[in-house]
């Protein structure tokens, strides 16, 4: 056991630090350089998509250059891409979609010309995602679905072009049998997006409805009635990328630095002990989640399943940033009551609220927590 | 960056796994714990003709030449068995002391009837005035021509009364406080004016007071530089804490294992008590608890082990997270055997015990809390 870095990898390190330094955009022109950063990344082969495999134009890292990678992105909080397109769909695509699917979609997903939305959550199937009740029948001359019903929580579905959606073919059997993979464009005169205003304020989630919207067989996902088999596949990948655990590094230490420009009597909030040992208990255990992710990606290098600790990472990753963000608002003290565009106060406490009250959703979403406890329990005890 | 186990390791941990399982239920380890020694020197003989008592000794005196990962895996998969016989007063702690600090002379004579299990050893650092600061020292060493004068009363000594030899801290300068002015000395167990107090601890192990009543000990038995002696404690005390780590790691994965067991076969209102959905949220939580120990434990072993910078830091985190979760661990191992928790006749009750004795030892989870968050 070695925890050092090799030549190569230092190598490596050194290639993506360099890479960072020279194609960043800094300040407001992170977001109007944005597609420039992502073209840098394209040509630098394939480090815009590092977790697709080379057969699809992915970098192939080993997973020591993966953690590296993630590692100093996560540094310098290089801009993220959404992940629906390239983390979700993309993956889902090259298993089981068909080579013109690939053809047809994986272009627009990679150069992030088309925006992509989930359509899973339903009002009556959030953690029991299983009892979804859209229905899709397929027309009697076997070319289109018909699909009606509505999808809930769905993120960005206000600026996406096209949403994959999960639909119920069949009622027989089990509810995760008779469920279908569907591909269906926004722009069809069947679907209605209403916005949801969520606890942050922020508009990002949304209600959709499906009415009477026809689906080409064409962009049906593998075979009629297993789709299940497929999003369930999916799920795992959206969970280990829920962890943040690099944000989440990154993100105390400025939590840290926002606590010490505090004051509270002669010294700072940090010299609070009670502050103080908050952050030490959740320093402690981020360096031990961090090391857990390793522990995965070292497993996988050598060929084996990511392992029962990878179960940990969504699960524990998401409960670390909440209370990171609960650091933030106890920093910000009473700043964190002025709410609307303007600042006051310290800098970061205009932000900090926001965070907090958002932040509440990732124990909720890509499975509450309660239900990741239930999937452990399942399939790594072996509890029924 | 490798985190397999080698070959050598990875029969290591089975030779130790199948040692327990011939040799080690629970009655045969409560027996050892009951009877005078409290412990098997037939065991001990075993260990050394299996090449474990070697493993942490350099080759150059007659040991493997391991490093602090083979350590690990001996402390884990033995403390998988709660096995009593006295690796970490002996090898760890005072092997340690005498692999950082000792002369090239008294390597030589040490060292090598280490590894073939000839002698033992103990550490005698702490004092009651103050139950977590090596520091703190008020034994008296003065120096009478060529000989050393030691005075004082050192407290919780492991395995003291099996210890061939002694290493005990004095103060030869400064204030009872002070880190400057700590020496280290060599005492032969049977030296005049040497006294103990044999007692066992809670866990099933045994410790002394002992007691140093104008011991006159050569100028040679001096180990390390005079007053320089609380640098080789600090690092002996590292060192005593990866192994200590490691040792409750075994017995969390024993304690969160076999509770899954139990409430898998333990039926109540007509089911397992592992239906319950607040049953196997506990166990999943137990279960997380436990891998973020691991983790953390053989994070801070390989950094101290290339003599990282980051070890320091990350070994008082590793100290807290495992004071921290082998208490909720335990007690819910405890708690979820039910009654049949609370008794000495289930294993879970000596896991348990062995946990809180390791959160208390070389500084608890609050002491380490805080010298991480500084």
């Amino acid at each position: 056991m070695d925890i050092s870095f090799s030549e190569e990898d230092l190598a490596f390190q050194r290639r993506v630090r360099t890479f960072i330094d020279n194609n960043l955009p800094t300040g407001m022109a992170l977001w109007t350089k944005r597609s420039e950063w992502f073209k840098a990344l394209a040509d630098e082969g394939g480090w815009d998509v590092p977790k697709w495999p080379k057969a699809f134009g992915g970098p192939d890292f080993t997973p020591t250059q993966r953690y590296i990678f993630d590692l100093e992105m996560g540094k310098q909080s290089t801009p993220p891409q959404l992940p629906f397109g390239v983390g979700m769909l993309a993956p889902i695509l090259m298993n089981y979609g068909s080579e013109e699917q690939q053809e047809r979609f994986l272009p627009g997903i990679r150069d992030g010309s088309v925006n992509w939305c989930q359509g899973y959550s339903e009002p009556g199937a959030g953690s029991d995602l299983a009892n979804l009740k859209t229905r899709a029948e397929l027309s009697d001359d076997g070319t289109y679905y018909l699909v009606n019903g509505q999808k809930i929580w769905t993120t960005l579905a206000h600026i996406a072009h096209w949403m994959f959606c999960l639909t119920r073919t069949s009622s027989a059997g089990a509810k995760q049998e008779g469920i279908t993979f569907l591909l269906i464009p926004m722009d069809d005169p069947g679907v209605e997006v209403r916005p949801i205003i969520t606890l942050g304020g922020s508009h990002s989630v949304n209600e959709v409805y499906l009415t009477d919207v026809k689906v080409p067989v064409e962009n049906r996902v593998g075979e009629e009635g297993k789709g299940w088999t497929y999003a369930k596949g999916l799920l795992a990948h959206e969970r280990s990328g829920l962890a943040g655990i690099q944000n989440s590094v990154m993100g105390l230490e400025k939590a840290k630095s926002n606590a010490r420009k505090v004051a509270v009597g002669e010294a700072s909030l940090m010299d609070l002990s009670s502050f103080k040992h908050k952050v030490g208990v959740l320093e402690a255990e981020l360096m031990a989640l961090e090391f857990t992710e390793m522990r995965t990606l070292a497993r996988v290098a050598a060929g084996g399943d990511p392992g029962p600790e990878s179960s940990i990472l969504k699960l524990k990753g998401t409960e670390i940033q909440q209370r990171i963000n609960e650091l933030n608002l106890e920093a910000a003290g009473i700043f964190a009551a002025p709410w609307g565009p303007e600042a006051f106060g310290p800098d970061f406490a205009h932000g900090a609220t926001q965070s907090y009250l958002g932040g509440r959703a990732t124990t909720i979403y890509g499975g509450a927590s309660e239900v990741q406890k239930d999937v452990i329990a399942k399939n790594v005890l072996g509890l029924s | 960056m490798d985190l397999a186990y080698t070959a050598e390791q990875n029969m290591l941990e089975e030779s130790i796994a199948k040692f327990l399982s011939s040799e080690y239920d629970l009655d045969s380890r409560k027996a050892l714990a009951n009877s005078d020694l409290g412990y098997s020197e037939e065991h001990w003989q075993t260990f050394a003709s299996l090449g474990w008592l070697a493993l942490p000794i350099e080759e150059a005196y007659g040991g493997i030449g391991g490093d602090l990962v083979d350590t690990m895996i001996l402390c884990e998969s033995l403390g998988k068995g709660l096995v009593v016989e006295p690796i970490l007063p002996s090898l760890v702690l005072f092997g340690g002391a005498i692999t950082l600090a000792g002369s090239e002379s008294t390597k030589q004579s040490l060292l090598p009837a280490l590894a073939d299990g000839s002698i033992k050893g103990s550490i005698a650092y702490l004092e009651a005035g103050a139950p977590s600061d090596f520091n703190h020292v008020e034994t008296i060493a003065e120096q009478d021509g060529d000989h050393y004068v030691l005075t004082g009363h050192k407290s919780v000594v492991f395995n003291a009364a099996s210890a061939d030899h002694l290493i005990v801290s004095a103060r030869t300068s400064g204030g009872v406080k002070d880190l400057q002015g700590i020496s280290l000395f060599l005492i032969p167990a049977e030296a005049k004016g040497l006294s103990r107090k044999d007692y066992p601890t809670v866990d099933g192990l045994r410790a002394s007071e002992v007691h140093l009543d104008r011991v006159r000990i050569p100028n040679a038995n001096l180990l390390g530089d005079i007053d320089e002696g609380a640098e080789t404690l600090q690092q002996v005390i590292n060192r005593g804490i990866l192994a200590i780590s490691a040792e409750a790691v075994g017995a969390m994965e024993v304690l969160y294992t076999s509770t899954i067991e139990y409430t898998k076969q333990r039926e109540q209102f007509d089911h397992p008590l592992a239906d319950f959905q607040v049953v196997k949220h506990r166990l999943t939580e137990m279960f997380i608890e436990y891998n973020l120990a691991k983790s953390l434990c053989m994070k801070a072993t390989m950094l101290l082990n290339q003599a990282s910078e980051d070890a320091q830091r990350h070994i008082h985190a590793l100290k807290f997270l495992i004071g921290k979760s082998s208490r909720f661990v335990g007690q819910n191992a405890v708690q979820l055997h039910g009654g049949m928790g609370m008794t000495e006749d289930l294993a879970i009750a000596h896991y348990f015990k062995r946990l809180m004795v390791i959160d208390a030892m070389f500084g608890n989870a609050n002491i380490h809390l805080e010298a991480f968050t500084g």
